[in-house]
């Protein structure tokens, strides 16, 4: 018989695990969405989004309030640099989407390397964001953790509000359904595309930058949680902004669970293979719309 | 208002345009016939600046369009309802209208243009949080007009405002047409329904195989033989 405190530190974990795949799944989908084309560099910038907490943090000595702040800036900066260099060129080619496959893939490789050479291959430590525990019931948990939960709730409804009340919010939805006909209500798609590009990356560099003080920091820290987020994307369905954050969720509670059942072994063969039972019975994904 | 002067347009390799001249005048109703493939969608999207142009010059109001992205011409006051309507069917019939208002100073008086265009489309009124997806093919039309006109355009383009419409409604959406070419809008309106066309406009073009294959005034055109058998079926 499992104690009812197991049950529930799992049900927190399992929640602050989904909160962080959802953040990473919703840029993702936000650039599907957007721009239809899928970005493997993901994951490098949520390893950014480490390194940066670390240096404002550990090296600079800032508070974290201001070293987030700043890495969210910075973070947007790179990103639509990025996008202005390196995709947006693409844009005008017919076969544009598979080949910015391979240039975010290249610019994710480019990333890591380039983050092993200055910072090299250790693991680093970050301070938790709030330190301590709070005692209930019996129960403990790490503050940090609730900071995670409540962080990503903050971020996702602020950002859903953005997406719906904001004039730039709607121009986003509006390109993201016809970029031309946008084009026709005063919208310049290509500056939407690089602001979602920034945008996108900024929440995935929330999430490395909050998961810093779990896993420790490292330049191959994004590896995973790309494929995890494009695991939530798929499973929520491609571009559905609530359906990342649904699936996030999902994955993130069945792995948490099922290490009271299964060795932590298993735990990512649970997503799979739930990936896999979803799309046969779904294959759009969760909240997937039919594109053919 | 509209001058376009000696327009080449190609698809690709194909010309789809040659040699197009064309002038609306400030307050009127001009409208652009002919059958498909005809070259009228295509004019109406280079005026827009979908596609570039080879040849030729585009005037609006004393400015070359030519100089403007596709996005920049909105604030010059042209404004458009394409083919198909196109309303954007993932967001509300309110959201729709708002953004046409998308340009920096429409955008300010949003609330105000909201409430003008409501109370011209009633109907859109009473479905503003409604998904514009749901709306019925003449509410759509009316979705795609009320959102260009939250632009405050100088001249509106049309494209095929009547496609796929009961003759009822097609008759509501001419009478719309000709409302708001009154309050002060110069509307260039194409259609393939070239009887309801030409009995709301001043003068009109007749273009095949692009280009202008004649234009005159539109009783003159109503009359014209050629016009009457091809475009007519009298």
């Amino acid at each position: 018989m499992i104690h009812y405190s197991i049950l529930f530190e799992q049900l927190i974990n399992g929640l602050v695990l989904g909160s962080m795949y959802a953040l990473v799944a919703s840029g993702l989908t936000l650039i599907w969405g957007t721009m239809k084309m899928l970005n493997f560099s993901h994951g490098e910038l949520f390893m950014l989004g480490g390194f940066g907490i670390y240096i404002g943090v550990v090296s600079f000595h800032l508070p974290v309030w201001l070293a987030l702040s700043l890495v969210m800036v910075f973070i947007f900066i790179i990103a639509a640099l990025i996008e202005k260099a390196f995709i947006s060129p693409l844009l005008k080619r017919p076969d544009w989407d598979v080949s910015a496959v391979v240039v975010t893939l290249g610019i994710g490789i480019f990333i890591q390397n380039l983050a092993f050479k200055i910072w090299g291959g250790d693991y680093r430590n970050v301070p938790y964001v709030v330190e301590g525990t709070l005692s209930f019931l019996g129960m403990r948990f790490a503050w940090h953790r609730i900071y995670i939960l409540v962080m990503t709730v903050i971020v996702l409804v602020g950002f859903w509000q953005f997406m719906k009340r904001t004039r730039f919010g709607m121009a986003m939805r509006a390109t993201s359904f016809d970029s031309d006909t946008a084009m026709l209500m005063g919208i310049a798609p290509r500056r939407i595309f690089t602001i979602t590009f920034g945008l996108s990356a900024c929440l995935a560099a929330l999430a490395g930058s909050a998961l810093a003080p779990i896993f420790s920091v490292n330049p191959w820290m994004g590896v995973v949680p790309l494929i995890k987020g494009f695991i939530v994307v798929i499973l929520g369905g491609l571009g559905s902004f609530s359906g990342a954050i649904l699936g996030g969720f999902i994955i993130g509670l069945s792995e948490t669970f099922s290490v009271l059942f299964l060795p932590s072994g298993w735990k990512d063969i649970i997503s799979f293979v739930l990936l896999i039972v979803i799309l046969v019975i779904r294959p759009q994904g969760l909240l997937g719309k039919k594109e053919w | 208002m509209l001058k376009v002067e000696n327009l080449d347009v190609y698809y690709g390799e194909a010309q789809a345009l040659w040699g197009l001249n064309l002038s609306v005048s400030s307050g009127d109703i001009c409208t652009l016939v002919g059958a498909n493939g005809g070259g009228k969608t295509t004019l109406l999207k280079t005026l827009c600046g979908l596609l570039s142009v080879q040849r030729g010059s585009i005037v609006l109001d004393g400015e070359d369009l030519l100089n403007f992205k596709p996005e920049d011409r909105v604030s010059l006051g042209l404004s458009m309802s394409p083919e198909g309507r196109k309303i954007f069917s993932n967001m509300t019939v309110e959201e729709n209208l708002l953004i046409g208002a998308y340009n920096k100073n429409a955008w300010k008086k949003r609330a105000d243009l909201l409430e003008k265009i409501f109370e011209q489309f009633p109907r859109l009124k009473e479905r503003r949080g409604q998904m514009a997806g749901t709306l019925s093919g003449g509410e759509r039309q009316m979705l795609a007009i009320g959102r260009a006109l939250m632009s405050e355009p100088k001249m509106l383009l049309l494209d095929e405002p009547s496609l796929g419409l009961a003759p009822k409604t097609v008759e509501q959406v001419m009478e719309l047409i000709q409302s708001i070419n009154e309050s002060g809008v110069t509307i260039l309106l194409v259609e393939q329904n070239v009887n309801v066309a030409l009995k709301i406009a001043q003068y009109g073009y007749v273009i095949e195989s692009g280009r202008i294959a004649m234009h005159d005034a539109a009783e003159v055109l109503m009359a014209n033989d050629h016009v009457r058998e091809a475009y007519l079926g009298l």
